[in-house]
């Protein structure tokens, strides 16, 4: 069952078209990856999901219900830009920010303590946000985003600007929450984070969602066109080879992508040649890879693709 | 509308701003500012003008010199022995202020004497020397003329103005202009001190939660209409708050100091007795035990105030809101306040000519139009009988400017909340009306 169904949604400021006929649908209990370079569009598709903007054309639907102040309260979103009133104590601020989501005050009370409990916040209750340190903070940002027990999580690049501590503890709780049946979305421009954790993907690039579908369906079509290579010796052969891309490389891996069926045993031959080889591995592209053979090197909006 | 989320918007705001120290400090702080700035004016308008300036008289017709001593014995001195040219060198050398030649013309015609001063003669100084002069000629031509001791006496008596006001009961009512017009005024810059610093601490709210970046939370939840609206009635009901304890404070303070005062006055009054002059001096003070009367106000003129301190409030509001949401920082408001200061300060200036005449033209439009009606109205209300439809038309312009204006403010500000970063144009405010 989708529980988002974005349906040729575009939206366009002044003369850019930042949306452009996008479509797609969040199955129910899954993760969904958003994935694209910064300016593609993913924060006014998240922006138009979450009602904080409408589109100019096209439909949204969260449990079939045509995006409104109905489905705002369905929904946890966490916004890339994280903010929390500073002057405010934890405890006010998290009814505050619960309430708002339509949740009563005695059971807001109580999901707040069990969450803050959770991540080992208790005695933070009191505090103002301004006396807690930003990892602190961020805890209470995550709480502030999910103590309502919506169905339906949003992520705008949760994991900037994290450290690592919460940025592990931000995974433990997206899986734990899909665990519970929960359906999650997120954005990211950072292609590991998709691969280590998302059921469907969808790429955008220039306001356009140029793939979607299940991760494993979309990286098995590519077939396993990649060779992993680890080796020691001189590198420099690797700039011999015609028709490859090789990404990720290193003083002692490449990861290479074959082109118009070039033949793999000549690369192994030429390798085999040059450097004493640890590893030959066929795979599928990583997504990082995907993404740019779909939209093309020269397409590509920013060059901040990693 | 969602009012039960405006609600919970109101609420944190309220609370969170009213129990700021911010908070606690003006209501303190504001009455003893504005008494300090009532007394030090007080002060200044009744305090003596230096009178420490010497005057050489030289009287040629030698009655008048004794009298002038007389009366300020510290400025005038007689300098009638020493050569006009002498006196003339003291002046220079600054012995003397200045110094006065009195002819026997000076009596016998109309011609003006002449003070001679050097450095600075000063209007007061000038103005005090004049009426001491014509009080003496006065006196010596009374003299000459030869004149009864009863007419002497009627020329010191001052003939003085009591006004009575006459109202539709047919009746006479003590005349309450002075103090109505104190009232008036004061009314009004309360008002302007209401729109002007709640205005403020809603444009600070909005600004807050933009550099916060809480707002897009915030959005995810509550229409910006909701957010708005719950954010400006907060403010508005913490200036309530504020009227509230002020006039609470007012109270207290009264009803303390009323006993007080009238026991003071007893122990004056006894005092002052035995004297014949009692009379003439209470009438020369202007005072009559029955004015205390005059204090009581006509209670539709609160009814009025609050009424246009909401609607003025609102409507200001939304424009303070407005250019909060445009901006990503204090300092960048300015470019924008222009639009606020002008219409605010315009009211603020016209409120004095309203309260001096309150029936021209001129107050009667400040008074209607709806930028500056919410200062200027309630001041004419207090001071003059102002016609009901000339309310009415000055409530229903407010009304319909404040929906105006709130449409306008709404559309920039749906846009400005989550333009982060950026510093917004005037080209940019239109761009957001018109998407919208």
């Amino acid at each position: 069952m989708s529980v988002i169904k974005v349906q040729n949604i575009r939206k366009t400021f002044g003369k850019t078209h930042a949306v452009d006929d996008v479509s797609f649908n969040v199955e129910k209990g899954r993760i969904f990856g958003l994935l694209g370079p910064n300016g593609a569009g993913k924060t006014t598709t998240i922006r138009m999901i979450n009602h904080i903007l409408t589109p100019d054309v096209g439909n949204i639907y969260i449990n079939d219900v045509e995006v409104g102040p109905v489905t705002q309260k369905m929904i946890g979103y966490m916004p890339e830009e994280r903010g929390l009133y500073k002057k405010m104590k934890v405890e006010e601020q998290l009814m505050y920010l619960t309430q708002l989501k339509g949740m009563a005050a005695k059971d807001a009370r109580k999901a707040i303590h069990h969450w803050l409990e959770r991540f080992e916040a208790a005695d933070w209750l009191k505090k103002e946000i301004s006396e807690l340190s930003k990892g602190m903070s961020q805890k209470i940002q995550f709480i502030a985003t999910i103590a309502h027990n919506p169905d339906i999580y949003i992520f705008d690049e949760p994991f900037s600007g994290l450290d690592p501590i919460n940025s592990e503890l931000l995974k433990e709780v997206i899986i734990e929450l899909k665990e519970m049946g929960k359906t999650i979305l997120f954005s990211t421009h950072r292609m590991e984070q998709v691969e280590q954790m998302c059921d469907d993907i969808c790429l955008f690039n220039n306001g356009k969602a140029v793939l979607e579908g299940k991760l494993r369906e979309v990286k098995a079509s590519f077939g396993q066109n990649t060779i992993n290579l680890e080796f020691e010796g001189d590198g420099a052969f690797l700039d011999k080879l015609t028709d490859v891309r090789i990404n990720n490389r290193s003083t002692n891996f490449a990861e290479i992508r074959v082109l118009n069926g070039q033949n793999m045993q000549d690369i192994l031959k030429l390798a085999i040649e040059h450097a004493e080889i640890h590893k030959f591995e066929r795979v599928e592209p990583s997504l990082n890879e995907i993404f740019i053979s779909t939209v093309g090197e020269d397409n590509i909006k920013n060059q901040e693709v990693q | 509308m969602d009012f039960g989320k405006v609600l919970l918007v109101l609420k944190r705001e309220y609370l969170t701003r009213v129990r700021a120290k911010s908070f606690i400090l003006s209501t303190i702080l504001t009455p003893i500012a504005l008494l300090g700035v009532g007394a030090l004016m007080v002060w200044l308008m009744t305090s003596e003008t230096d009178t420490k300036k010497s005057v050489g008289v030289f009287d040629e017709t030698g009655v008048l010199v004794e009298r002038m001593i007389e009366l300020n014995e510290e400025r005038y001195s007689n300098v009638t022995a020493i050569p006009i040219d002498s006196v003339k060198a003291m002046v220079l050398r600054e012995e003397l202020d200045a110094y006065l030649l009195l002819q026997e013309k000076h009596i016998e015609t109309n011609e003006n004497a002449e003070l001679i001063y050097s450095g600075s003669g000063g209007l007061a100084f000038t103005g005090s020397v004049r009426s001491d002069l014509r009080e003496v000629i006065q006196e010596e031509r009374l003299n000459r003329a030869n004149v009864s001791n009863e007419i002497k006496e009627l020329f010191e008596r001052r003939p003085g103005l009591d006004s009575r006001k006459l109202s539709a009961e047919g009746e006479t009512e003590d005349d309450k202009a002075g103090f109505l017009s104190a009232l008036g005024f004061v009314l009004g810059l309360l008002i302007f001190i209401g729109l002007f610093g709640y205005g403020a601490i809603l444009m600070r709210s909005v600004i807050e939660e933009k550099t916060n970046r809480i707002v897009e939370v915030i959005t995810s939840s509550v229409k910006p209409m909701e957010l708005l609206v719950g954010k400006v009635v907060g403010v508005c009901l913490l200036g309530f708050t504020q009227f509230a304890i002020w006039v609470v404070m007012y109270i207290g303070i009264s009803i303390a100091a009323v006993p007080v005062a009238g026991l003071l006055m007893q122990d004056q009054l006894t005092e002052l007795a035995d004297s014949q002059e009692i009379n003439q001096a209470a009438q020369e003070a202007g005072f009559d035990p029955s004015s205390l009367e005059v204090l009581s106000v006509d209670p539709m003129i609160f009814v009025y105030f609050f009424l246009f301190f909401i609607l003025g409030f609102f409507m200001y509001a939304a424009l303070f809101a407005a250019v909060g949401s445009a901006v990503d920082s204090e300092q960048d408001t300015q470019q924008f306040m222009p639009i606020l200061m002008i219409p605010i300060m315009l009211g603020y200036f016209m409120n004095t000519r309203v309260m001096v005449d309150p029936d021209s033209s001129l107050s009667v439009f400040a008074s209607i139009f709806p930028l500056t009606s919410p200062i200027n109205m309630i001041t004419r209300i207090t001071v003059t009988d102002v016609p009901f439809w000339e309310i009415l038309a000055s409530l229903v312009a407010l009304v319909v400017t404040f929906f105006g204006v709130m449409w306008l403010s709404a559309k920039i500000y749906r846009v400005g909340i989550l333009m982060y970063g950026k510093k917004a144009t005037w080209g940019d405010l239109l761009k957001w009306v018109k998407q919208g």
